[in-house]
């Protein structure tokens, strides 16, 4: 089942610009889904549409099977906004019974998992103390504490790990993967690619607006896809024919069928060149990203 | 309601992390001391506690204006003094930065995207954010609530009724600073329109008190030269039957004609200022009206002996005498005064609840129904 179907969501701003344009996006339960973009693509804006904090000029389809704007439905979903300011005379326990009550969870759910996600996000110990003394990095655990405590079925997070350590980044990607084992499907919106490519089942890349690519980092770059063989000397001329890509000393082959390359291999030996190396290769989140960018030129929104 | 019970924790924590609430709470301590300090015994009024004393035959231990006085002071001065300026300066100044704080980019995010309505939760911070008010005036009026119980013995549930009369006093001035405080959210630019609108509210209702005052005295006049008319030609019409050379005739035909010339001169003094009445009247009633909000606490604790704090420190004795005397000359400048001001204060006691409260609260209504709309529909 879709956790969030949206169906040409557009956004215009007064002065007509457009923030966003037609965008269909699908996440399914038990999946996470990473939203990447330069900045003011209209990722927060998207995000923002579905929590309901910005109003959409057109949207359709569905979050968690309801339509988008229902507030009920916000009740088993937890949201964690980007730059995030908690109230600075509050403690961390007190953070999250207030967003918890907020969220309707019972008081004896909320004192119970308070504690259990403190202790899950690393803050033990600090839970009596107020936000106001907290590291960016606590805020930010504290902030996906707040989004857990409704104990969601759909996870919408804005740049979750920003001023996290990369110890507390691991910890982040384990607890979101946890939360992929328990079903439960998880929205990332981040700069990070490294981040994304590491925990995504499915990105989207939104440029100026619109969504350019949508699908698993596997299928997106299976264009992409080649063997890189790599010779001591040079490389012959008839190989240099049947490359794609040639260098000093390697040549690149498209495709990701290592049988088509298996009576190359054996050519090159049976003329005595040294083979040092055969790599599949194929592009990353970020080649996949810049690859999007470059061809739609600047970032930002459309007048 | 557990949604409600978040938010009324919420800002409690909040006033209690402002350490201008402490203060206030600290001012009205004292003030209540002092108010406490005051005290009656068979010699007349004690201060400080006894330090000082002023001795009265009229107000000591058992006397029926002691009650009068006590409560007086409460209700004419302390109420409308500390609790209707100085307090709610400071509540102001304390709460005014509530809704650009809760709406401001990063903290309004995570509470509009919960499972409460944009309306239900705009009106439901309004309401909590009442609590500086409500807590301040209910510490305050419990204080006031022992002195009057122990000093003079009346345990008194009427002196509570300031905590909604004071809250809703506020309240007129902080749906303005809601409305400003989202619009611009800042805090400061909020404080500042809320003091220009409140010495507006204060310009406005001191012009229709100002004339008000005057059209009440030109109509006393009219009527009491008419009747002085009346009388004086009908003791003419007397003493003319007696005797056509009497020696007062002359003197009571100048007065008629006196009576005549003052008649003329207030009733084109009043046709002057008719114009002007009726447009600020109008002007008035649209507007929150909490100088007569206020007052409702008057009205409601007024003494039962006739004694009046607030008619003595006018200059109107009489209101220290507790009862009606019967003017020896009702068209002398005293008489016309005294019936002016007894008039006024009749007016002012007779406006209804619905004028008084009704409207004021329809203000605010609008002012709050502007700022509603606008934050259910403001893109964060």
């Amino acid at each position: 089942m879709a956790a969030i179907q949206l169906q040409g969501v557009e956004k215009v701003y007064r002065g007509k610009v457009h923030a966003l344009r037609r965008v269909s996006i699908d996440v399914m339960d038990g999946e996470i889904f990473g939203l990447l973009g330069p900045n003011g693509a209209g990722k927060s804006t998207l995000v923002k549409i579905i929590m309901t904090v910005i109003h959409a000029s057109n949207v359709s389809g569905t979050l968690l099977g309801k339509p988008i704007g229902d507030r009920k439905t916000l009740e088993s979903i937890g949201y964690l906004p980007e730059h995030h300011r908690f109230p600075y005379y509050l403690t961390g326990k007190q953070v999250l019974d207030h967003y918890g009550a907020l969220c309707k969870v019972g008081r004896k759910d909320r004192i119970t998992r308070a504690s259990s996600l403190l202790s899950r996000l690393g803050l033990s110990g600090w839970e009596n103390k107020k936000v106001g003394t907290y590291s960016k990095g606590m805020l930010q655990r504290l902030g996906i504490a707040q989004a857990l405590m409704n104990d969601p079925k759909l996870l919408i997070l804005d740049e979750p790990t920003d001023g996290v350590d990369p110890v507390g980044r691991r910890e982040i990607r384990d607890l979101l993967a946890e939360l992929r084992e328990e079903g439960r499907a998880v929205f990332l919106n981040s700069h990070l690619l490294s981040e994304l490519e590491m925990v995504c089942d499915r990105v989207a890349i939104m440029v100026k607006g619109k969504v350019t690519m949508q699908g698993t980092i596997d299928s997106l770059t299976v264009d992409s896809r080649r063997y890189e063989i790599t010779t001591l000397g040079s490389i012959p001329e008839w190989a240099i024919e049947l490359a794609d890509d040639v260098s000093e000393n390697s040549f690149t082959l498209l495709g990701d069928d290592p049988s088509k390359i298996q009576p190359i291999l054996d050519r090159l030996r049976s003329e005595n060149i040294i083979i040092v190396s055969v790599q599949p290769v194929r592009e990353n989140l970020e080649d996949l990203f810049m690859r999007a960018v470059d061809n739609t030129d600047a970032p930002g929104a459309i007048r | 309601m557990m949604q409600f019970k978040a938010l009324l924790i919420d800002a409690y924590r909040q006033l209690s992390a402002a350490k201008l609430f402490w203060v206030t709470v600290g001012i009205s301590a004292l003030v209540v001391v002092a108010f406490g300090s005051i005290g009656f015994n068979s010699e007349g009024i004690s201060i400080g506690f006894g330090a000082y004393q002023i001795e009265s035959e009229q107000l000591n231990a058992g006397s029926p204006w002691a009650r009068g006085l006590y409560i007086g002071i409460f209700s004419n001065f302390l109420v409308k003094i500390w609790l209707a300026w100085i307090a709610t300066v400071l509540a102001l100044i304390s709460t005014c930065s509530i809704f650009p704080e809760f709406v401001h980019s990063g903290s309004i995010e995570l509470t509009i995207s919960k499972p409460i309505g944009r309306f239900k939760l705009f009106i439901s911070k309004y309401i909590v954010s009442l609590l500086f008010v409500v807590l301040q005036v209910a510490i305050f009026c419990f204080g006031i609530f022992l002195c009057v119980g122990l000093r003079i013995g009346e345990w008194n549930p009427l002196i509570f009724s300031a905590i909604p009369i004071v809250a809703t006093f506020f309240s007129y001035l902080f749906a303005v600073c809601v409305l400003v405080g989202i619009l611009t959210r800042s805090g400061i630019t909020a404080l500042l329109i809320t003091g220009i609108f409140w010495m507006l509210l204060w310009s406005v209702q001191t012009s229709e008190v100002v004339l008000n005052r005057f059209v009440t005295r030109f109509n006393v006049d009219i009527e009491r030269f008419d009747e002085g008319i009346i009388t004086t030609t009908e003791e003419l019409t007397t003493i003319r039957a007696k005797s056509e050379t009497d020696f007062r005739i002359p003197k009571l035909e100048k007065r008629i004609e006196t009576y005549k010339e003052d008649s003329t001169e207030a009733q084109e003094s009043l046709a002057k200022l008719a114009p002007w009445h009726m447009p600020v009247e109008l002007v008035l009633a649209a507007l929150p009206k909490n100088a007569q909000t206020i007052g409702l606490l008057n009205r409601w604790l007024s003494d039962p002996d006739g004694f009046d704090i607030g008619a003595i420190m006018n200059g109107d004795m009489r209101a220290f005498e507790g009862e009606d005397v019967k003017e020896f000359d009702p068209t002398t400048r005293g008489a016309r005064d005294r019936e002016a001001n007894r008039r006024i204060q009749e007016d002012y006691e007779s406006r209804s609840l619905w004028y008084v409260l009704g409207t004021s609260l329809l203000f605010e209504g609008f002012v709050l129904g502007l700022a509603s709309m606008y934050f259910s529909r403001k893109d964060f």
